[in-house]
């Protein structure tokens, strides 16, 4: 007779058979994404040149002459202040639209749900294009405003219309964090601070405000990030008036055909958000520690 | 009791306009697409589908159109395959190297595309590809939309019952085995899920394709970019409306096979 084969658990260690299946992916992803971030860091340490895309010499003047420039700070500066302002105002819209999809019940917050997550299927050249007709001069809302006798407004080819545009497109990156960590709030929590007394401002501010907060700072970082590196809709609705530094990135690259300083642009850019989002963190973490 | 209500009715006139602020560009771009006139007026000017008949007849946008789908369907293919194997992958591995690759694999989301496009681009051209075109958009593309596959079918694999899977295996079925007959049938849906995301990611994506465009490989989005820099008709109206259409089919599909709420809130 034949020995039992010894029963399969799946707690046993993996083979290694099974670690194959990563290897594809894990190819893919240090060949394609790993590596070409590092040669871009590479490139923005060459010089520049007119006759090749860059000349395999090191050099920091990419950065020397792009922080000694004022302009270029002044970009910086436009780009990032769009971004807080388009994260503050999609906080504020957002927060609503997530507690009561929490709040409901399953079939309603798979509605929501819905009605949250399909614009951002829809790609954002489509949506850029909506708030085009609407937001243009001759466009929709000018046409209603008239129509009530006010007079029109400049809605477009400048920060609102860029703004208006940000926040829409990213509203899906805020709503969805922060009604994820609010329906892990107990209701019963509110409510016990409603029995003992406070009015439903105050059990909110109290109670469900604070232990949302995780899912306020994953939202708020996440569409900081969208927002300055978005470059559609600055350069679709705000026209050549609204210069951000993805515009200016990408203008340097695919027209000046300058790589190395459009690479040190980019990769300067990315250190400074990656530090305005350490120092918000930071704060936020110190404010709440300290409350 | 009066002020209760009249506050409850306050919120969900809020709620109800963020949501109209939501859905305004999308129903202003069928509108458009459907109106007669060459911009959109109050009252419209009755309906029409001249501008579909002007985007059928228009080479480049059709011919944009047709190489965008052809791209997002090789894309899927691939992005589905590794997405899938990677899942399965992970939900038998733990520790410090299983978080270091899922953060690895979610980074191309997290970092923006137009930088991706630009690295990638560089990359290509150190490399000595002189022209950009279908390999390199495949390749940028594969890189986001592997994400949704993983996401979607490590939320489907998490759900299921184990113990099939060692039923299987104590049955005598070999592993290769085990998943035809039990694992895949088993998330097949997930699957689907992710690679329908993985399809409309990539039909629909603007920034990574647009330094990795080139000739005649110029995806949908990147046409009408061009096209809305200088010109103002409702052409591009159309295109949106089919996005639109799509979104929408992809919604009602993803919603009867898993629910698009289990995607974020984990079980149903």
């Amino acid at each position: 007779m034949r020995p039992a084969p010894a029963l399969v658990r799946m707690s046993r260690l993996p083979t290694v058979g099974h670690h194959l299946l990563i290897v594809p992916l894990l190819a893919v992803l240090s060949v394609f994404f790993v590596v070409p971030y590092a040669n871009m860091v590479a490139i923005s340490l060459m010089e520049a040149s007119h006759r090749a895309a860059y000349v395999p010499v090191f050099t920091i003047s990419n950065y020397t002459s792009l922080i000694e420039s004022r302009f270029t700070w002044g970009v910086i500066w436009h780009t990032l202040w769009l971004g807080v302002l388009t994260t503050a105002i999609c906080l504020v819209v957002s927060y609503p639209i997530a507690w009561q999809m929490a709040r409901a019940n399953s079939r309603t917050r798979a509605a929501l749900m819905t009605l949250v997550i399909a614009p951002l299927l829809v790609g954002v050249l489509i949506r850029t294009y909506g708030w085009m007709i609407l937001l243009q001069d001759s466009g929709i809302i000018n046409q209603l405003l008239r129509a009530m006798g006010f007079a029109p407004l400049h809605l477009m080819y400048n920060d609102t219309g860029v703004v208006i545009g940000l926040t829409h497109v990213f509203i899906p990156f805020m709503v969805l964090p922060i009604a994820s960590t609010i329906q892990s709030i107990d209701p019963e929590l509110e409510l016990a601070a409603r029995n003992l007394g406070a009015g439903p401002w105050r059990s909110f501010r109290r109670v469900v405000l604070p232990l949302s907060l995780p899912g306020v700072m994953a939202g708020t970082v996440l569409v900081f990030v969208l927002a300055v590196s978005s470059y559609v809709i600055p350069q679709l609705l705000g026209g050549f008036t609204v210069l951000t530094v993805p515009v200016l990135v990408i203008h340097t690259i695919s027209e000046l055909f300058n790589w190395p300083g459009g690479s040190a642009f980019a990769v300067l850019f990315f250190v400074i958000t990656a530090l305005v989002i350490w120092f918000y963190l930071r704060t936020i973490g110190r404010v709440t520690h300290a409350g | 009791m009066q002020a209760r209500r009249l506050q409850r009715i306050g919120f969900n006139v809020v709620t109800v306009a963020i949501y109209a602020f939501l859905l305004a560009p999308l129903v202003i771009v069928v509108l458009s697409a459907l109106n007669a006139g060459t911009y959109l007026r109050f009252p419209p000017q009755g309906l029409s589908v001249r501008w579909f008949v002007d985007f059928a007849h228009s080479r480049s946008f059709m011919g944009s159109l047709g190489f965008s789908l052809r791209l997002a369907a090789i894309v899927t293919v691939v992005a589905t395959i590794l997405g899938t194997m990677a899942s399965l992958w992970l939900t038998r591995v733990s520790g410090r190297f299983r978080s270091a690759l899922q953060v690895l694999i979610i980074a191309p989301l997290a970092v923006p595309g137009v930088l991706t496009g630009i690295a990638l681009l560089l990359f290509f051209y150190t490399l000595g590809w002189q022209q950009t075109g279908l390999a390199d958009l495949i390749i940028g593309h594969t890189l986001i939309c592997v994400p949704y596959v993983v996401l979607i079918v490590g939320a489907v694999l998490a759900r299921q019952d184990k113990t099939l899977v060692e039923a299987a295996r104590n049955l005598g079925a070999g592993p290769l085995r085990t998943f035809w007959r039990v694992t895949l049938p088993l998330s097949k849906g997930g699957i689907i899920c992710g690679a329908v995301f993985a399809f409309v990611t990539s039909y629909d994506d603007f920034n990574i394709s647009l330094l990795l465009s080139g000739v005649g490989a110029t995806p949908l989005p990147i046409q009408l970019f061009d096209y809305l820099r200088f010109s103002f008709d409702p052409t591009p109206a159309v295109a949106g409306t089919i996005s639109i259409a799509i979104t929408a089919l992809v919604v009602l599909l993803v919603q009867r096979l898993i629910g698009l709420d289990a995607l974020y809130f984990g079980q149903k």
